[in-house]
């Protein structure tokens, strides 16, 4: 048969039904029934509640289960011939009737009905147990009505009819109560309920803003219990009121003041968990239409929606809107990573569903972030208009990109991102900036697209993101591993930083000696003028020319470009010598290393060594002078022996403290030079060998400087050192200074003493011959012997009186800066003191 | 309806009356021949039985069976 046909049977069936047993109820003699009738009408509705509120039956459709549960139930009331008749009867039914679907249905109904129809037909006496167990169903009224049908007749309850009287009676006055109580009844409730879950207000339960709650009217009376449940049910409208203006306020935002990417993601995200809710409330709302039963009214239905099924419904949305809530909370004022971080925090919770939902809020939350920090590690770009990655970049000159240009933003830093894992981010873009900018290099692009094809990220970028920050880490690893190795390529390469650095240690710290030595030669007499006479053109000319005559001419000339001469500023009583310096220009890139302030500690270096030096360079002056040992031996033998003690005393003085100061200044130098400079230097090419990117070169240069700096008593720690080093040089100075007078003054002596003796012997013969030198030692020759002898003798005192004090000043400098070096920090300079005081000459005479 | 059709469907009926005469339902043949059809169509037996109890309660009052209390 049609399906339309089946339907349209269907009420056709019904209708025939109801009339037939409503006639069947009437009293034998009246009219017959007219189907019009408020009557019929009124059953035709009823029986078409119950069909369609009994929509399941209860029992399995097994019809010959049924069949044998009805033969026991007539054996067991002694109709055993009936029970055989009827199993004969089942059979024969069973096999003939094949037009008949579903016979177990049709057993089903004779079952209930015969059971029903049992108590008014038999006497009430006797309890029959089979007729209460099988009809434990789950429809109410069918139990009440069995209850009301059997009525409890057991021996015990000899109640009779009574207590479903009173049973009655007390429903009846229950149900009054509850009408009283409540002047709504529980659906408006539902439904209002429903209203308020969706942030509108019902007709019964406004929203109060002064408590942020939804309450009922107070015209309403309600029992407290109802008030109660309906107040917890309606918490969650608060919640999503909650929820839902923070989403509106995001997204209706002018774009000035925007929540930036990441807002805008779990704004998104939000939206989703709600749509799961909406889809809720609307089953909920369709079930709210059926009406509830309350005790013993006449209604019937299945799938109602009471304020107890509500709440049971809405436990679980419940607990999601309240994560919801707390976390829009938190994120109110907050942006970008820091944002991420904040729910991160939230996401470190046992309960697995907790932790599912902010999983999946999270990854999408943090997709953002996550693509910012792809494409800065991949291609060094920073598109970050709402300011919410952890890296800000300023735009600053060339030089200082590295330095200063990015650095790392801590407030936006998510805590799923540890920090080291963000330096290394910040150094990969870095360091692709760096080449792009500085270095003008685009060979960096190979080498990010090799990373990107290594770990995939541009095939699946979907695969990393939140919760797989391992992917990030190696993806980053990739990235600065090659980005590194390609920027130090470049650096060592095409811009040749070592041999930058070498050539700053040959010219800056004096390591060229030949360069050095010819320098000082040219240079030296130029520098003894006041500062402001000097003019820098004619240095930086005599510069070229010690260049050219030593063994930097064959250096790189690119290099030999970048020295020349700098004048510091000077005040008015500065030498030239406390003002010339040497200067290194060192360009982009290589500034980043050698920055303004890395090269005024240069300078300084510069500065003492070409001290040094100088003090090294007079006294070896001194000695070129002093050597001729020769004035000692033969043309003294003219003079008095007095004046010739004095004399050999003097000359004795003047080189034994010549040795003295030569001892202390060689091993100075020494210390300096080789323990101090070459010993860094070596420490610095080792480290230089594995420094895998920038930043751990710009470390090593910067301990190579400081241990420079340390250990030649430039730091602070040995102020008072190097102090009183720089007074033993002046009065080194000064001591090179009366050397040269007392040589002189001896030569003079000299001369004038063979000029005289000779002239005694034959002053005829070379009388002509010293004339035109003896025009300006004319008062000399013309006092004669004895004021010569006298003349020299003064002299003599007087250098040997001017010796001693310089001698006695000296030792007593220096024994100070000796004392002072064992109790220094660097435990190098313990070297030096033990170099200069090995025999423990000065120790002795200390103590 | 061919004729085999219908002897086997009054066949069928005849059984299920007499079913419901054993089982003393109190159903006459005609009402038993609508529900046979209305179970066909995939009624609950359930309802169906609710809807017989409740057109049939309208008779009991007039045959009261009840004693009243003592």
């Amino acid at each position: 048969m049609d399906d339309e046909e089946e339907q349209q049977k269907l009420p056709d069936l019904v209708k025939a039904l109801i009339h037939h047993l409503l006639s069947q109820n009437l009293p034998p003699n009246s009219q017959p029934l007219n189907p019009n009738s408020s009557q019929f009408q009124n059953s035709l509705r009823y029986a078409h509640r119950i069909l369609t509120s009994h929509l399941t039956p209860s029992i399995t459709p097994d019809a010959a289960a049924i069949a044998e549960s009805i033969k026991r139930r007539l054996a067991t009331e002694g109709r055993s011939s009936e029970a055989l008749s009827f199993a004969d009867l089942y059979t024969k039914f069973a096999s003939k009737a094949t037009d008949v679907d579903n016979k177990w249905a049709l057993l089903h109904l004779f079952n209930i009905i015969s059971q029903d129809r049992k108590p008014a037909v038999n006497s009430q006496s006797r309890l029959d147990a089979s007729m209460l167990l099988p009809n434990l169903t789950i429809s109410d009224n069918n139990v009440r009505r069995r209850i009301e049908n059997k009525g409890w007749e057991d021996g015990v309850v000899v109640l009779g009819r009574d207590p479903r009287n009173r049973r009655e009676v007390a429903f009846g006055e229950y149900v009054k109560l509850v009408k009283e109580e409540n002047d709504v009844t529980e659906e408006a409730m539902v439904t209002d309920v429903l209203y308020a879950c969706q942030g509108v207000d019902g007709k019964y339960v406004k929203f109060d803003n002064e408590n942020n709650d939804y309450v009922f009217l107070d015209s309403i009376r309600v029992s407290r219990a109802t008030t109660s449940m309906v107040h917890k049910l309606c918490g969650l409208g608060v919640l999503f009121k909650r929820v839902i203006g923070y989403i509106d306020q995001s997204l209706g935002r002018s774009p000035v003041e925007d929540v930036g990417t990441v807002g805008q993601a779990f704004c998104s995200a939000l939206q989703d968990e709600l749509s799961d809710y909406y889809k809720l409330l609307a089953v909920l709302e369709a079930q709210s239409s059926n009406p509830i039963p309350l005790l013993s009214e006449t209604v019937s239905s299945g799938n109602y929606l009471s304020l107890r099924r509500l709440a049971n419904w809405l436990a679980e949305p419940l607990v999601k809107m309240r994560l919801m809530a707390d976390l829009v909370d938190k994120c109110r004022v907050l942006r970008g990573g820091a944002m991420a971080g904040a729910i991160h925090l939230h996401a470190r919770h046992g309960d697995p569903m907790v932790h599912e939902f902010m999983k999946r809020l999270l990854q999408r939350v943090c997709s953002p972030l996550f693509e910012i920090v792809r494409r800065w590690v991949l291609e060094g770009e920073l598109e970050d208009i709402f300011s919410e990655f952890f890296i800000v970049g300023q735009p600053v000159k060339a030089e200082s990109l590295w330095r200063e240009g990015y650095r790392l933003h801590d407030a936006m830093l998510p805590s799923f991102i540890s920090a080291s894992l963000a330096q290394r981010i910040l150094r990969t873009g870095k360091s692709i900036n760096f080449l792009r900018v500085c270095c003008e290099d685009r060979g960096w692009a190979r080498a990010a697209t090799e990373v990107a094809t290594d770990t995939g990220a541009t095939a699946r970028r979907g695969g990393f993101g939140y919760g797989e920050t391992d992917t990030l880490e190696s993806l980053v690893d990739e990235a600065s591993k090659r980005i590194d190795k390609h920027l130090l390529d470049v650096i060592y390469e095409r811009y040749k930083f070592k041999e930058h650095c070498l050539a700053i240690k040959q010219y800056l710290l004096l390591g060229q000696g030949d360069f050095v030595q010819y320098l000082m030669d040219i240079v030296g007499p130029e520098l003894s003028v006041p500062a402001n006479t000097i003019s820098s053109f004619k240095l930086a000319g005599l510069l070229e020319t010690a260049i050219r005559a030593s063994n930097a001419q064959y250096d790189d000339p690119d290099i030999l470009d970048r020295l020349r001469v700098k004048m510091m500023p000077h005040e008015s009583g500065d030498r030239g010598w406390d003002v010339f310096s040497l200067a290194y220009d060192a360009r982009v890139p290589l500034d980043t290393v050698f920055t303004e302030s890395v090269m005024a500690r240069y300078l300084r270096i510069f500065n003492f060594l070409w001290k040094l030096k100088r003090v090294e360079h007079a006294l070896i002056g001194a000695w070129k002078t002093m050597k001729p040992n020769c004035i000692t031996s033969n043309s003294f033998n003219r003079l008095q022996g007095a004046v010739k003690m004095q004399l050999v005393s003097a000359l004795r003085r003047c080189q034994v403290l010549w040795v003295e100061i030569n001892h202390f200044i060689s091993n100075l130098q020494y210390y300096i030079m080789f323990e101090v400079l070459e010993i860094s230097w070596s420490n610095f090419l080792s480290e230089m060998e594995v420094a895998k990117d920038l930043d751990d070169l710009l470390a090593a240069h910067e301990k190579y400087m400081n241990s420079i700096v340390e250990k030649s008593l430039l730091g602070e720690l040995s102020q008072s050192l190097y102090k009183s080093l720089i007074v033993i040089f002046d009065l080194i100075l000064r001591f090179r200074s009366h050397a040269d007078i007392l040589y002189e003054g001896i030569h003079e002596l000299q001369a004038r003493i063979t000029e005289s003796s000779l002239s005694s012997r034959d002053q005829k013969k070379t009388r002509k011959q010293l004339n035109d030198k003896s025009a300006e030692e004319g008062s000399w020759i013309a006092d004669g012997r004895k004021a010569l002898t006298q003349r020299a003798g003064e002299f003599l005192r007087k250098m040997e009186q001017d010796l001693d004090a310089i001698s006695k000043e000296y030792s007593s400098l220096q024994e100070e800066f000796i004392s002072q070096l064992p109790v220094q920090q660097h435990v190098d300079l313990k070297f030096l003191f033990f170099r200069l005081d090995f025999n423990e000459f000065y120790r002795r005479v200390v103590s | 309806m061919d004729p085999e059709a219908a002897k086997s469907a009054r066949e069928a009926l005849d059984l299920a009356f007499h079913m419901s005469n054993i089982l003393d339902t109190g159903l006459d043949r005609h009402t038993v021949s609508i529900l046979i059809a209305l179970c066909d169509l995939g009624v609950n037996p359930e309802a169906l039985a609710a809807i017989v109890k409740e057109l049939r309660k309208e008779r009991l009052p007039v045959s009261s069976l009840h004693p009243t209390p003592p």
